[in-house]
């Protein structure tokens, strides 16, 4: 089941390629919603873990968690205001990140931006592809462009972060 | 921790029965949105850590802060860079002049007492590159307006169209940000062209790259130009930019009680880790070329190896057969591994080796190590 699920990532992912124009944020997470419907196929689901939808920081990242295990990466708002990033400086594979942590950085023609931990957690895996093609950050921030994997040590930090709807509205707020 | 040592330094400017001097309440005089500080330090690493503590301690919401700076001879190299591919290690370190990396990114640059540092601190908000270039541009324009000075959409800062005489690099942190370039008055360019080169041939690497431009010195196009003259046409250009009441500040980054944990802060820029465990993976490819005295013989050997975090991760070493054992190189190769990729680290591992060798293959063997040590920069 679990080789089902990313199948059927993987062919979301295509959707998400630069041919086509960028999607709205809302259409990204509609798209995660396809994902982890609860009442969606069986091939969709797995027996243990939720998938949960799109979490957000005041820091522009995002977490998808499944099977315990987030996957992190940054918005839409976020690569817009990066630019072109040039180079992807990521954690290691192992390390152990309290929430906030500066656990890397991102750099594009604008600045070396720092990253953030959203959570507590170890490292369990980074996007290699990133040292080759810094650009998929740009070009697919939702999909192709994920930055890292990590355990969730304290899932009350996971309940904190913002929603879909809370973090367009503080992104609207950003803009006044 | 650091919102909280944030409400600390407040409650400690206020309340501390100190014999604080003026710039005690540097920070907190509100009617001050823009402040000038001038760094006592020609420290590249007292000074690096300045910017940090200044970019992490003191709120920038409400006002902007400028820095002036400038060391002893250094290279310092982006956030991402690789030191081996960026500079010449080997040179470096005859002529004493350390290698520091900085957290902003960007390329490699020579600083010595005659190049001016100038660090931009803002808002997140208030960042604005463009502008923090104009108080440069309006200011050398102002005191020697026959130069032809222009900002280019790169943000580096050219004389006559063509010589540079500023690069620019940012950091962007959790609130605040800070853009500082560098500006050549009067900068010992030979040095340039010595230092920032590649320390060992063959590096293949993703880290970010320099981009190489001629420079020049303020000082090649404008004799006259003092120092101090320089300095204070930045300082009142700032001034009338970003608001300024008080005058500029002399302070020692090495000043723990009033920027405290800065210590720290240098250590770790000062660090092996940081300055070279932080690179990029990268590979070395390359030939050796040995070579036996009696009877004068030559052979090509085979050397790749990969760095991670600054160590050795793999290392393969394709000496000719006939030249040397195979148990010999491809112990040499294995006594590499895990070692940090530099020459007297190679050469305290291999003597090691040397050591267990003696008989006529010893001076073939002896050669190769000084190769290789000679091949990791």
């Amino acid at each position: 089941m679990k080789m089902a699920m990313r199948a059927a990532l993987r062919c979301l992912s295509v959707n998400f390629s630069p041919r086509l124009p960028q999607l709205s944020s809302a259409a990204q997470v509609s798209a995660t919603r396809l994902l982890c419907r609860s009442g969606a196929p069986r091939t969709l689901s797995t027996t243990s873990g939720q998938c949960t939808a799109l979490k957000f920081t005041e820091k522009h990242e995002w977490v998808l968690v499944e099977s315990g295990i987030g996957t992190v990466g940054i918005s839409n708002y976020a690569q817009e205001a990066l630019g072109d990033v040039v180079y992807c400086g990521l954690p290691e594979v192992g390390q152990k990140l309290e929430q906030l942590d500066e656990c890397g950085a991102l750099e594009s023609v604008k600045a070396a931006s720092e990253l953030y931990s959203p959570l507590t957690g170890e490292v369990t895996a980074i996007n290699t592809e990133l040292a080759e093609n810094p650009g998929l950050v740009n070009k697919s921030c939702y999909a192709d462009g994920w930055l890292i994997k990590m355990t969730i040590e304290r899932p009350e930090e996971l309940d904190r972060l913002m929603d879909q709807p809370a973090y367009d509205k503080f992104i609207k707020s950003l803009e006044e | 921790m650091l919102s909280h040592l944030r409400g600390t330094f407040c409650v400690l400017s206020a309340g501390v029965q100190r014999a604080w001097s003026s710039s005690s309440c540097l920070f907190m005089d509100p009617s001050s949105p823009g402040l000038v500080l001038q760094s006592q330090s020609t420290d590249v690493f007292q000074n690096l850590a300045l910017e940090d503590w200044i970019d992490a301690h003191v709120d920038l919401q409400q006002r902007s802060i400028l820095l002036l700076w400038r060391n002893r001879p250094t290279v310092v190299i982006g956030r991402h860079q690789n030191p081996w591919a960026e500079c010449n290690l080997p040179a470096m370190r005859s002529a004493q002049v350390p290698v520091a990396r900085r957290r902003s990114g960007g390329g490699t640059v020579y600083h010595d007492l005659g190049n001016l540092n100038l660090t931009f601190f803002a808002s997140k908000k208030a960042y604005d590159r463009r502008r923090n270039l104009k108080v440069v541009t309006d200011a050398l324009r102002r005191v020697r307006p026959q130069l032809d000075i222009q900002a280019t959409d790169r943000l580096d800062i050219l004389l006559n169209g063509r010589y540079k005489i500023s690069g620019t690099a940012s950091r962007l942190s959790r609130k605040s940000s800070y853009h500082h370039c560098t500006l050549l008055h009067s900068a010992d360019r030979s040095a340039i062209a010595v230092l920032l080169r590649p320390s060992c041939p063959g590096i293949r690497s993703n880290a970010t790259p320099s981009i190489p431009s001629p420079v020049t010195n303020l000082t090649d196009h404008a004799p006259s130009l003092q120092w101090e003259e320089l300095l204070e046409a930045v300082v009142q250009q700032y001034s009338s930019e970003f608001g300024l009441t008080s005058s500029s500040q002399c302070v020692d980054p090495a000043d723990e009680a009033l920027f405290p944990g800065v210590g720290s802060m240098e250590a770790e820029l000062r660090g092996w880790q940081w300055t070279f465990g932080k690179t990029p993976k990268f590979s070395v490819e390359t030939q050796l070329e040995l070579r036996d005295e009696r009877p004068a013989a030559r052979c090509s050997a085979q050397l790749q190896l990969e760095v991670k975090n600054g160590r050795v991760e793999s290392c393969r070493v394709e000496v000719p057969a006939t030249w040397l054992p195979e148990r010999l190189s491809a112990s040499l190769a294995q006594a590499l591994l895990g070692e940090r990729f530099c020459p007297h680290r190679a050469a305290a591992a291999l003597s090691a080796l040397l050591r267990c060798e003696s008989g006529p293959l010893h001076s073939r063997l002896r050669n190769l190590c000084d190769v290789l040590v000679a091949a990791m920069g």
